[in-house]
């Protein structure tokens, strides 16, 4: 696993060197995706996970990469989107200067990203957390549009200020257990109060949340995602803030379970999760702005996630994954589809656009299929993310899964959610009338498909949307047991 | 049910692959040629149809099975932990997919002639297959989860085939927009608002099964049936039935859901024929069906009784209401399409108080069969009809009564099928299916002593006749109209309809005249067939329940007097349309002006009850101006403003100190001293205090 984070770093900079650094950055997600499609597939075999562990210094302990059923999905979904997005970069930017730096901090993130989600020694977690940030904070403030520095600097203090607090928990943590490793802690914060793990739990999930932008930290989302370029789009609002949703399940589950038993605490954050949900929802519906549009979406949707993550069920956190894979592959064709109107149609208002699913036929079906998948419709890997996410929350809330009592608050939130979820079937059908339906303005009388190195990427998304959507065993079968283990670690701890 | 690993399953797998794998092949075979496209896509609906043919033996046999495969594995999740795909073939599964693909084929047929030529035709056999496919999904299912995924495949090709003309370009109004002044929708509105409304439904119905899946720990029907409904305590059934009670109202359109319906028409003909009429929207009413001895099993086995009993009242009154209320706007409506979406609504409703009757009473038979019975005989004359309606909008070019008539003698073939299926559909005594399949649908309130339902469906009956001769007489009788006049010049004659697509309506017609011929019969048959597979869920020793103590009119008494009725109400409401629009005797802005009242009465319908504009008016547009609200005031006025509130106080407050900053040496060799001064007397005190 190593190798995959250094050779990116390595090739990053002999990024500089060549012409073709798109492709070589492609080549290298490719190797990696597949590396990591492969111990996909063979997990249930290795019997549980992979770890590789490396002496890093004593007081920071072992440096180590796991691949388990819950990071192996997430890692293996940033490196296809990232993969895939180079070659559409590679068109994008085709007028942008300085290409080789761009591809060089594009492996950069990508590495971060995976790290982030591979490595379990919390501070090596949050020298990822970082490494991911600041490749994308340059790649915003050089390559984006508006008022990119400005954007920019807000992404990054507000990124920077949610990850202050998650050092402060961790470092508390290390302190109280000893350890930075994630499955150490939980073994020494055993006599540590619950009020106490839930003030370090806090902090941790504060820097996580501004990541994930919940409510109401989301300010610094729609201005990032509109404003970078719109592969680095693509690649943040997929991949990136989901990672605060992967980092939730991995560091509390793992490392703080008794956090869990406080009903309160994990009531606020079910309720947090919905309001997310539906303000994101509810502002989308609102944007002109086709990115925007999307970056509420994407606020919407990390709503679903942290749903899914405080369900406290096995159900619920495969659906939590499976949402977060759902949202990577429909909200990467519904940025990669923006981007080929602003590459082609020079503009990204709404209200400019209509009429082009005749021209321009394989965006219209990947956009349909993109918002279908985030609406949670079969036959697309969104149903099972939200069947599992909302199932496993009502599975809680009748107090089955033996980790609360019934709860009958649980059943209602969980009702009120499921309601709500019309409104993404509303932003996301409108949005398609509007751009592709009805009658088409005159200067787009001319509108073409985008060029063939930006819609390939995304009809492999599709595809691949569609294809998880029929036979999601690949994923589940590889994220429940472990998951669920995961959990049955957790009920023991109630008692006390 | 006896499991069967042999050949004999494979149609009831086959059924809905061969039409999913047309569907993925209708672009490939699109690069052909566009004829290996057009033919392929009715092959693989003809294959369908084969294949569900092929199980219409074991009806006969009373051999009835069930088949799983794994399909979703989650090793060690506490529920679902396996979960199958399976089908499911019974009596239900069996009827319903062969009106599923025979009707499908058809149309498919049907489809040749009078899409010819448009130029997205790849796009529309793709969904069309892709519709049978899921569909037929959809009834063979033997779990809900499975089952889904036909329902949102049926409703994501409803949507995709109603916006179908989605260029919703103003010149072609005629033809694919629906309504008129301010409820005039395109076509990629409606089927926007199809999918939205329809999904709303479903988001309760997934609840429903949440909270099953939660207590039942299966949402396998079999499974459900045989005892695991028995797990779950009355105080989450009640709740959870209603729930799941969501999804049919949204996709069979019953109140307050059933707004979309009827704006579904701006899809194609064939469109509506299908999906519209025939087959999607009776996938509610399937499913009620279908779930139907599961919560019959928890009514009568589980103790249950008093209180679940409620739960088929509220569906046997949503159904008669919305029978009514659906009917009575098909009486004033001027477009010919929309006058028989809204029958379809209305005769939805019907099935659904004929479920909703049978599961309150311990002679559950007459109120299931007879909903299964008319879910039949609908969709043979309502397809019929509409595929006749669409011959006729073919060759008017015009969606509005008022720009035809007089056409009668112009296209004998389509004026004869219309008017049997509508006969049928008005239940004229004897010869035609519908009159014994409403019938029974009458029969069981009678029998069940709900006299007020009963009243309300008989009404109906009258409303039926009359906007059934209504439409027939304004399509077909009176003078030729302005519009076919204006055409006429342009050298555009009426003309019969192509044999392409006169023979599926004729065959159609032949089938409900068959089984009105035969209805006794088939009517029996199906009691028999119905009886001995849902013959175990008859309560032990007759019903132990002071349910069953509610009595209506003996079995052989109801029979007679639900004919009589039903005749008389069908006279009440046809020959005041026949005198209008028929014979043309007398004016009916003659008996508006007379009468103020029912002028008032046919505006307050005319606009749709107000139900429309209260869903646009109270849901929609509030939402979406609330939401440009909120992100003015609440997300940049308040949250964002903050963010920059803040960053301009900590700009400010170090600006503040700047001017200390001057980088003078003499300046900070005294800020040196001041701080040592302030330092040791800092000191002093706290040594001192």
């Amino acid at each position: 696993m190593v190798p995959i984070a250094f050779s990116a770093i390595a090739l990053a900079v002999g990024g500089r060197l060549g012409k073709y650094a798109g492709w070589l950055a492609f080549a290298v997600l490719t190797y990696t995706t597949g590396l990591l499609g492969f111990i996909l597939f063979q997990l249930r075999s290795w019997g549980g996970s992979l770890v590789a562990s490396y002496p890093w210094g004593r007081y920071l302990g072992d440096f180590t990469l796991v691949a388990d059923g819950l990071s192996t999905p997430f890692a293996l979904v940033i490196s296809m989107l990232a993969a895939l997005i180079a070659i559409y970069s590679i068109s994008y930017m085709e007028h942008e200067r300085n290409l080789h730096a761009y591809f060089a901090l594009y492996l950069l993130y990508s590495a971060g990203m995976m790290g982030t989600v591979l490595v379990t020694n919390l501070a090596a977690f949050f020298v990822f957390f970082e490494l991911m940030l600041i490749p994308s904070w340059a790649l915003i403030g050089v390559w984006g549009t508006g008022a990119r520095e400005k954007i920019a600097f807000k992404y990054f203090m507000f990124t920077e200020a949610g990850a202050l607090f998650l050092l402060a928990g961790i470092v508390t943590a290390r302190f109280l257990a000893g350890t930075f490793d994630v499955f150490a802690i939980a073994a020494g914060m055993e006599r540590v109060s619950v009020g106490t793990a839930v003030a370090i739990v806090s902090a941790i999930l504060l820097g996580l949340f501004v990541k994930m932008a919940i409510f109401p930290l989301h300010t610094w989302l729609p201005d990032a995602h509109a404003e970078a370029p719109t592969p680095i789009s693509a690649l943040l609002s997929p991949a990136m803030v989901g990672i605060g949703g992967y980092a939730a399940i991995r560091i509390v589950y793992t490392a703080f379970p008794m956090v869990l038993g406080h009903g309160q605490f994990v009531m606020a954050l079910v309720v947090l999760a919905v309001v997310t949900m539906i303000y994101g929802g509810y502002m989308a519906l609102a944007q002109d702005d086709i990115k925007r549009l999307l970056a509420y979406s994407s606020i919407s949707q990390m709503g679903y996630l942290l749903f899914g993550v405080v369900s406290l069920s096995a159900l619920g956190l495969t659906g939590a994954v499976l949402i977060y894979v759902s949202h990577g592959l429909g909200k990467a064709i519904l940025f990669m589809v923006a981007g080929i109107f602003i590459h082609t149609l020079h503009t990204r208002s709404i209200r400019e656009l209509g009429g082009l699913a005749g021209r321009m036929p394989y965006s219209a079906t990947a956009t349909l299929l993109g918002f279908l998948t985030l609406m949670g419709a079969p036959p697309l890997i969104g149903f099972w993310g939200e069947f599992f996410t909302f199932g496993g929350s009502i599975y809680t809330g009748t107090g089955f899964g033996g980790v609360t009592a019934p709860n009958l608050t649980r059943i209602w939130v969980t009702g009120i959610a499921v309601v709500f979820s019309a409104m993404t079937a509303g932003y996301g059908l409108w949005t398609v009338r509007r751009v592709f339906f009805g009658g088409t303005p005159e200067p787009l009388k001319e509108a073409k498909e985008g060029p063939r190195l930006m819609t390939a990427p995304i009809l492999v998304l599709a595809v691949v949307a569609v294809v998880l959507g029929i036979y999601p065993t690949v994923l589940t079968n590889v994220a429940a047991p472990f998951l669920s283990q995961l959990l049955s670690g957790l009920t023991p701890a109630m008692g006390s | 049910m006896e499991y069967i690993t042999e050949i004999f399953v494979w149609p009831a797998w086959l059924s809905w692959i061969f039409p999913m794998l047309g569907a993925v092949l209708t672009p490939l075979l699109a690069k052909v040629h566009s004829k290996v496209r057009d033919y392929g896509a009715i092959v693989f609906s003809f294959l369908a149809m084969v294949m569900t043919l092929s199980l219409i033996p074991y009806l006969w046999e009373g051999k009835y099975f069930h088949n799983q495969v794994l399909w979703v594995v989650m090793e060690g999740a506490p529920v679902l932990s396996r979960l199958m795909a399976g089908v499911i073939v019974d009596p239900l599964s069996i009827i319903m997919a062969n009106v599923v693909a025979v009707i499908g084929f058809l149309i498919m047929v049907y489809s040749l002639g009078y899409m010819h030529g448009d130029p997205s035709l790849t796009r529309y056999w793709f969904f069309m297959n892709f519709f049978i496919g899921s569909m037929l999904l959809l009834v063979m299912s033997d779990n809900i989860i499975q089952l889904l995924f036909g329902w949102e495949g049926v409703g994501l090709c409803s949507y995709a085939l109603i916006g179908f003309w989605h260029r919703d370009s103003k010149e072609d109004w005629l033809k694919c927009w629906v309504g008129e002044g301010p409820e005039a929708y395109p076509p990629s509105h409606c089927g926007m608002k199809a999918f939205i409304t329809t999904r709303m439904g479903d988001l309760f119905f997934l609840l429903g099964a949440f909270l099953l899946l939660a207590f039942a720990g299966t949402l396998n029907f079999v499974e459900l049936q045989g005892g695991a409904i028995l797990r779950v305590p009355l105080a989450v059934l009640i709740p959870a039935a209603i729930l799941l009670f969501g999804g049919p109202i949204g996709k069979s359109a019953q109140l307050p859901l059933m707004e979309w319906l009827p704006d579904a028409m701006a899809g194609p003909t064939t469109v509506s024929a299908l999906i519209h009429a025939a087959t999607m929207v009776n996938a509610g009413v399937y499913l009620v069906g279908r779930v139907f001895p599961m919560f019959y099993t928890a009514v009568w086995h589980g103790g249950a009784a008093n209180e679940l009993i409620t739960f088929f009242y509220v569906i046997a009154w949503v159904g008669a209401i919305t029978a009514f209320v659906a009917g009575s706007q098909g009486m004033v409506s001027s477009e010919i399409k929309k006058v028989l979406a809204y029958s379809t609504v209305s005769q939805l409703g019907y099935m659904m108080l004929a479920l909703g009757i049978a599961g309150s009473t311990a002679e559950f038979l007459v109120g299931y069969v007879g909903g299964v019975f008319h879910l039949m005989s609908h969709a043979m004359f309502k397809a019929a009809l509409f595929l006749t309606a669409g011959a006729v909008i073919h060759t008017c070019e015009s969606r509005f009564m008022t720009h035809m008539g007089g056409i009668r003698r112009y296209m004998p073939i389509t004026f004869w099928c219309m008017s049997l299926a509508a006969f049928s559909l008005m239940g004229v005594p004897l010869l035609f299916s519908g009159f014994w399949s409403k019938d029974m649908v009458l029969e069981a309130p009678l029998l069940a002593g709900q006299y007020w339902i009963f009243a309300l469906g008989a009404v109906t009956v009258a409303v039926t006749s009359f906007y059934s001769v209504r439409m027939l007489g304004l399509t077909f009788f009176g003078p030729k109209s302005s519009h076919l006049a204006e055409q006429e010049r342009h050298g555009h004659h009426v003309h019969e309809a192509p044999k392409v697509m006169w023979i599926p309506f004729l065959a159609l017609v032949i089938g409900t005249l068959a089984f009105g011929v035969m209805g006794p019969f088939v009517k029996g048959w199906f009691e028999g067939v119905f009886h001995e597979y849902l013959g175990e869920l008859l309560p032990a020793g007759g019903g132990h329940s002071e349910a069953v103590a509610v009595h209506g009119f003996p079995h052989e008494l109801a029979v007679w007097v639900t004919a009589g009725i039903s005749v008389a109400m069908l006279l009440a409401g046809a020959l005041p349309a026949y005198f209008l629009y028929v014979k043309r005797k007398l004016e009916p802005s003659v008996f508006l002006q007379r009468y103020g009242l029912l002028a008032v009465l046919r505006q307050f319908v005319l606009n749709r009850w107000y139900i429309n504009r209260f869903f646009y008016k109270a849901i929609v547009y509030p939402m979406i101006g609330g939401c440009m609200w909120a992100l003015k005031k609440i997300e940049l006025g308040v949250i964002d403003r903050f963010n920059y509130v803040l960053a301009n106080a900590t700009a400010g407050f170090s600006n503040s100190f700047r001017k200390t900053h001057s980088g003078i040496l003499t300046h900070n060799v005294e800020g040196i001293i001041l701080g040592f001064v302030v330092f040791f007397l800092l000191l002093a005190l706290t040594v001192m205090g």
